[in-house]
């Protein structure tokens, strides 16, 4: 189907520049697992900060409303990672730079950036829900 | 505490050192290309796992430093209410509040709570040598916990700018052995002493400055300037920057934003002598009942 | 027709023939020379709008640097009465955001104007009048930010203007003022050129440079113009807040009407943390792309550099609030920005490594860009690990806004921003101005500098350590600061004698100093494959790029090049024109024809500072005189050098590459700035919700009682009125591509009303609650989304009666409506924020049970 937004004049010109989604041939998925940390944490800080000063000082279940949501963005990570390296073809360590002028190529650079993104953001996740285990009271 | 920053500051020269030699030692030594794959390796190692690991364990012992540090109680309580250039400091007493100003004196192994607020623009209130500070905002209660360990006078400052004189916002933070902060408590605690025909309270009153400051004891109730009642007894004129002398005195009512630029108390440079006398005389008497 | 090239199936370059060659050079000249004598100021492109940009932010650096010796030799010592309180605090005031506004964010764009297009081997930005109207709003906005000291005027309030200090006239005067108005106009640049280089590095690479061979510069220039469009924004919404709270009144920050002052400070940290990754990043850059020149080799780590670029922009986002540890929130709320300050160490860490892996194994070449490159990095870890430090709270609450903070702020600044920028100085000066620099010199301004900046910030640590508050205009010699400060003062001369040497370098005038060989540093990427002399047109042909150092990997390339063997070697149309491609493999697309030189951007930019620094003033009837200026000067810019139908459709590129020469929707670049222009509009918008949202939190009787809570029929009448003017504008988008262009005509200018009648029934049903913005910060926030609402549809009603006009005019046609598809964008947005507005006034009042 050719979207409106999609047509050029006379048809000179093939359809869509639009980068897909997540799937394989897309950009998005490099910002997909930062974003899915900055979410988390944005949710977290508003969060405890909402409880704090509408319900009250202690934390116990906010830190444990924190820590699920540090688990489901982890898994929700991990299946991002599953995709960088199943269908991007990503690996963790390389030795020669991926320099090959070809479509396979450039996935399998986004999808080795978007591996190491992954493991970043699960990083500052796990950062971001330490609080939760220091602090009973706000 | 102090440990934290001992183990930073040491910490972060061993860093610096490790860092900056392997960048000597990378440029140095001869070029050898099967250094490709482990230069790969010193990236993940050196680049991300060490550092991970490293901020990953300061991040969870500073967070027990501030669960400790923190707390809602202390064995006293002190308001401090930031003002444009000077501090209003309340004692809590089993008798009720005991207003002063612009000097703060605590016992000493004791947790002192204090409860800052602000009335116009945001400070912040920060004894350097006794530990952290802490905003004061407007329309916000904040608190900050203090447990000094030696007596002394510490000096403390705001640490926010809040315009105009904020290099002139000080105030005197003295740790005093418990008895003797009891005694000083007390003699604050007391109305000021003085005799109606006092020729510098004839001033005082004539001049209106008790539209502004208040003297316990006395009709001047003036809650804009700081409470004078024991001023003569406070070690700093002018929120902790001038030695508190009959000279700075005279100075500071007739010179009054030489002495600190901004401020809202104006000046009365056509007191004449014996008038000037008179009041500076009154002021300085305002001490403690011996 | 647009496929994947494939390089062995490209036809053969015809062979040279001198005449063609000169012929062709002699189109391209015609159509890519500057304008002669004094109307050099009507040019735009790159290679001008990027040295003029570069020279006015080293103006306001040197500017901003004299305030700073003014500051040292004040504090030198105790006591001192060389400058009184009042100028003191304009001094500090004003250091800080010329150097931040004026110096370090503009330099990056300056940088990367001047030296994008030549590494993506384009010759000039997609937008080239936009650069050249970023660029004079800058230097108007900052010269009047600055001029205000010399009337004694200027911001005293601190660089980041905390509220009430700022927002209460009380307390604060015009200079509060012109800081806001100022840098808001200035802000508008940096979003300009934020658009301008995603755009960039998005659609204007070369063919074949995919993304996995795109270089490193380019991958920082695009993390940090995003992280401009979600930084900068926010702050916008700062200002806008405090703006209306000191001009009319408008109760946001005021304690007493339900304003608080903690607000402004997240609204500024927001965008004041990014700020400073946004000007760290842009500058490692530079060494990212001069190291591998030195080091004769390509990056080690390429991908892990780029994985800390993508990093660093995300988490940068996540510590604003360490600059507000001492404000009382909860512990946990400041744990988790302790958090996010320490992970950031880790990819900036990475970046660093992969530096020094790059020197393991390679040898790199002495040089005076890799001296200054050296003593960025001995200062900038430095900087990092006392960054470390003050991100643990229980050391913050010592450390912050003492003089600690001071060093430590100087030593990321300097040396992860300054140090990295003076090396590509010397890197691209033979670059940009075809001689030498001398190297003696250069080696005496590094020494001095690195040596007076440590002697002024080293012992600040101490000093703070020792208590010395931050914006102290004097101190008691009693405090035992003296001899520490008078230290730092002589290293604050010695610096500024070192930064001296530098400019004289910089500047003498080498008129018979032979010129250098051309791609003088043996570099691999494509920027050196200027000619020498310079030529106005940036590349003689387009090439095909296959490899990551094109000028090492690539052979002949400078030869293919320059016989004009690749694409676009010619001028035929006398059209300035580029090649637009693909975002993943940069397959081309299309040939954009770009505006020449032009006095109308000029003129809109003298309307807009005009219309900001008269509203300085409150002179409201001259504001809106200009204003209609600027829209008139704005309007004829588009009319006139935008979106025109080409006279043909397509047009031969050489080496068997035939490409249309118009595009539409999202595969021209215009779409795509509208798009990323809409997103950081979004983002000021997110700022206002979350101003909204903070009330709410904060205050536990934000809400009023029921029966001042806007009524949800007239607001529910509104928002239909509002969704119906979106809808017409996506019906007339469909109806002329039918060819029904009297249809479309009428829908558009029937949105107008609709539209208006849908903000009519939102400012009623506000009146109707008896809402006063005066009085109360909920009344003041419903109010001021209805005036960002406002807003949005007076801009909107003059694009689409625009655009009708340029159907009318048979510019805008039923095949060519690139206009109308962009129009439709904008609506999308404006359609979203109604939805939005809606929910925050109607809805989420009935859920927390208010209405």
């Amino acid at each position: 189907m050719t979207r409106e937004s999609d047509k050029q004049p006379g048809g000179y010109g093939p359809p869509g520049d639009a980068p897909r989604l997540i799937g394989q041939g897309s950009v998005w998925i490099m910002v997909a697992a930062p974003t899915i940390w900055a979410l988390h944490f944005v949710a977290s800080y508003t969060f405890a900060a909402t409880w704090c000063a509408k319900a009250g000082p202690s934390l116990a279940e906010p830190r444990w409303i924190i820590a699920m949501m540090g688990v489901i963005c982890v898994a929700l990570i991990g299946w991002l990672a599953l995709l960088a390296v199943r269908r991007y073809g990503g690996v963790f360590v390389i030795f020669e730079e991926i320099t090959e002028s070809s479509e396979r190529a450039r996935d399998r650079f986004i999808g080795h950036v978007s591996l190491l993104l992954c493991i970043l953001s699960a990083v500052a996740i796990v950062f971001t829900a330490l609080p939760g285990f220091f602090f009973s009271t706000c | 505490m102090e440990e934290l920053f001992w183990v930073l500051l040491i910490g972060a020269a061993v860093l610096w050192t490790a860092v900056i030699g392997a960048a000597v030692y990378a440029q140095k030594r001869q070029v050898d290309p099967s250094l490709e794959r482990q230069a790969r390796w010193f990236i993940i190692w050196g680049g991300a796992v060490i550092p991970t690991l490293l901020v990953g364990g300061l991040l969870a012992w500073g967070m027990v430093i501030l669960r400790d540090i923190t707390s809602d109680t202390g064995d006293l309580t002190v308001r401090v209410d930031g003002e444009r250039w000077w501090w209003r400091v309340t004692y809590e007493g089993p008798e009720g509040d005991v207003v002063t100003a612009n000097e703060i004196r605590i016992p000493v192994g004791q947790t002192a709570l204090f409860r800052l607020t602000a009335d116009d623009v945001i400070h912040s209130f920060w004894v350097p040598a006794l530990g952290g500070k802490m905003d004061m905002i407007p329309g916000r209660e904040t608190t900050l916990a203090l447990t000094p360990q030696e007596v002394g006078n510490w000096g403390g400052l705001c640490a926010e700018f809040c315009g105009g004189a904020h290099a002139l916002m000080r105030f005197d933070a003295i740790v005093m052995e418990p008895g003797d902060f009891e005694a000083w408590l007390a003699a604050e605690a007391a109305p000021a002493q003085v005799s109606e025909d006092d020729p510098g309270f004839a001033v005082f009153q004539e001049e209106g400055c008790g539209a502004c400051h208040a003297v316990r004891g006395t009709d001047a109730a003036g809650p804009v300037g700081p409470d004078l009642t024991h001023v003569a007894a406070r070690e700093k004129l002018g929120a902790g920057v001038y030695e508190m002398t009959p000279q700075n005195m005279a100075l500071w009512i007739t010179e009054t934003h030489e002495m600190k630029p901004d401020i809202d108390m104006p000046p009365y440079p056509d007191l004449d002598g014996a008038r000037l006398d008179a009041l500076v005389a009154f002021l300085m008497s305002l001490d403690h009942a011996e | 027709m647009t496929q994947e090239i494939d390089l062995s199936k490209l036809p053969p370059a015809e062979p040279y023939d001198e005449a063609r060659d000169k012929a062709q050079r002699k189109r391209l000249l015609d159509v890519w020379q500057e304008p002669p004598g004094w109307k050099i100021i009507s040019a735009v492109n790159n290679d001008h709008v990027g040295k003029w940009y570069l020279l006015t932010s080293f103006a306001f650096f040197v500017f901003a640097g004299i305030l700073a010796l003014m500051i040292r030799a004040q504090l030198a010592v105790p006591d001192n009465d060389l400058f009184g309180q009042s100028l003191y605090n304009q001094l500090f005031t004003l250091h800080g955001t010329a150097m931040m506004f004026l110096f370090a964010v503009p330099i990056f764009e300056a940088v990367a104007i001047l030296v994008l297009p030549e590494i993506l081997g384009a010759r000039d930005l997609p937008f080239p009048r936009l650069s050249a109207f970023g660029y004079w709003c800058f230097l108007i906005g900052g010269v009047f930010v600055c001029g205000s000291i010399f009337f004694g005027v200027a911001p005293d309030g601190g660089w980041f203007m905390y509220t009430p200090l700022s927002s209460n006239t009380d307390y604060s005067g015009l200079g509060a003022d012109i800081w806001l108005l100022g840098l808001s106009f200035i802000e508008v640049s940096s979003i300009a050129a934020a658009v301008e280089l995603i755009v960039g590095v998005l659609k204007c690479r070369p063919p074949g440079m995919r993304l996995n061979l795109m270089p490193l510069y380019c991958w920082y220039v695009l993390v940090v113009a995003g992280m401009i469009l979600f930084a900068f924004p926010p702050l916008i919404a700062g200002d806008l807040l405090l703006e209306m709270e000191r001009a009319f009144d408008w109760a946001f920050f005021d304690v007493d009407r339900g304003g608080d002052p903690l607000l402004w400070q997240h609204l500024f940290w927001i965008f004041g943390h990014p700020e400073v990754y946004i000007i760290f990043l842009p500058s490692i850059a530079l060494i990212a792309t001069m190291l591998p020149t030195f080091a004769n080799r390509p990056m080690v780590g390429h991908s892990w550099i780029v994985l800390s670029a993508v990093g660093v922009a995300f988490l940068s986002f996540g510590l604003w609030v360490h600059h507000m540890f001492t404000t009382g929130l909860p512990e946990i709320s400041l744990s988790f920005f302790s958090a996010a300050s320490e992970a950031v160490a880790v990819p900036t860490g990475i970046q660093i490594f992969c530096f020094i892996a790059t020197m393991l194994v390679s040898k790199v070449r002495a040089s005076v860009p890799m001296l200054f490159a050296g003593g960025a990095l001995a200062i900038f870890v430095f900087g990092g690990l006392t960054g470390v430090m003050v991100a643990l709270v229980p050391f913050d609450w010592q450390a912050h806004d003492s003089y600690f903070v001071v060093a430590h702020l100087h030593y990321t600044l300097i040396g992860g921003m300054l140090f990295p920028l003076f090396a590509g100085i010397h890197y691209w000066y033979p670059f940009v101005t075809q001689k030498a620099m001398s190297d003696r010199l250069g080696t005496w301004s590094f020494w001095l500098m690195f040596g007076g900046f440590n002697l002024a910030f080293l012992p600040m640590h101490w000093t703070g350590v020792m208590g010395m508050p931050r914006r102290v205009w004097t101190y008691d010699v009693t405090d035992g600061w003296a001899v520490l400060n008078m230290v730092s003062t002589v290293g604050a001369f010695v610096f500024a004698a070192g930064f001296a040497v530098l400019a004289v370098n910089v500047l003498w005038p080498r008129g018979r100093q032979p010129l250098v060989e051309r791609n003088h540093w043996n570099a691999g990427t494509m920027e050196w494959v200027a000619e020498v002399p310079d030529k106005p047109w940036g590349i003689r042909s387009i090439p095909y790029i296959h490899t990551r150092y094109p000028l090492w990997e690539q052979p002949d390339l400078m030869g293919q090049i320059d016989r004009g063997e690749w694409f676009l070697p010619d001028a035929e149309e006398g059209k300035r024109e580029l090649i637009v491609t693909d975002i993943l493999d940069a397959r081309p697309l299309y040939v954009q024809r770009v505006g020449g030189p032009t006095f109308l951007t000029i003129g809109s930019a003298v309307c807009l500072g005009a219309v900001f620094i008269l509203a300085t003033y409150h002179l409201w009837a001259l504001t809106l005189a200009f204003g209609v200026g600027f829209i008139g000067f704005t309007l004829w810019w588009l009319w006139t050098g935008t979106s025109e139908i080409p006279e043909r459709p397509e047009k031969y590129a050489g080496r068997g590459l035939t490409l249309p020469t118009y595009a539409q929707g999202n595969r021209s670049p215009g779409w795509w700035a509208v798009f990323i222009t809409m997103t950081g509009d979004l983002t000021a918008f997110m700022g206002l919700v979350f101003s909204y949202f903070f009330y709410w939190t904060a205050l536990p009787d934000f809400f009023p009682s029921a029966d001042q809570i806007p009524g949800i029929s007239w607001l529910l009448l509104g928002l239909v009125g509002l969704v119906a003017g979106w809808l017409m504008t996506v019906a007339a988008r469909r109806l002329l591509g039918e060819g029904r262009r009297g249809m479309a005509v009428g829908l558009l200018c029937g949105s107008v009303p609709v539209g208006f009648a849908g903000l009519g029934a939102w400012c009623l049903a506000a009146w109707q609650a008896g809402l006063d913005p005066t009085a109360q910060s909920f009344d003041a926030m419903v109010w001021m989304l209805i005036l960002w609402m406002g807003l949005h549809l007076l801009l909107n009603a003059l694009m689409q009666l625009y655009v009708a006009a340029r159907i009318l005019a048979r510019i805008c046609t039923p095949d060519y409506r690139a206009d109308l598809m962009n129009l439709t964008l904008f609506t999308h947005f404006l359609a979203l924020t109604a939805v939005v507005i809606f929910a925050l006034l109607a809805i989420f009042p009935m859920l927390m049970g208010a209405a």
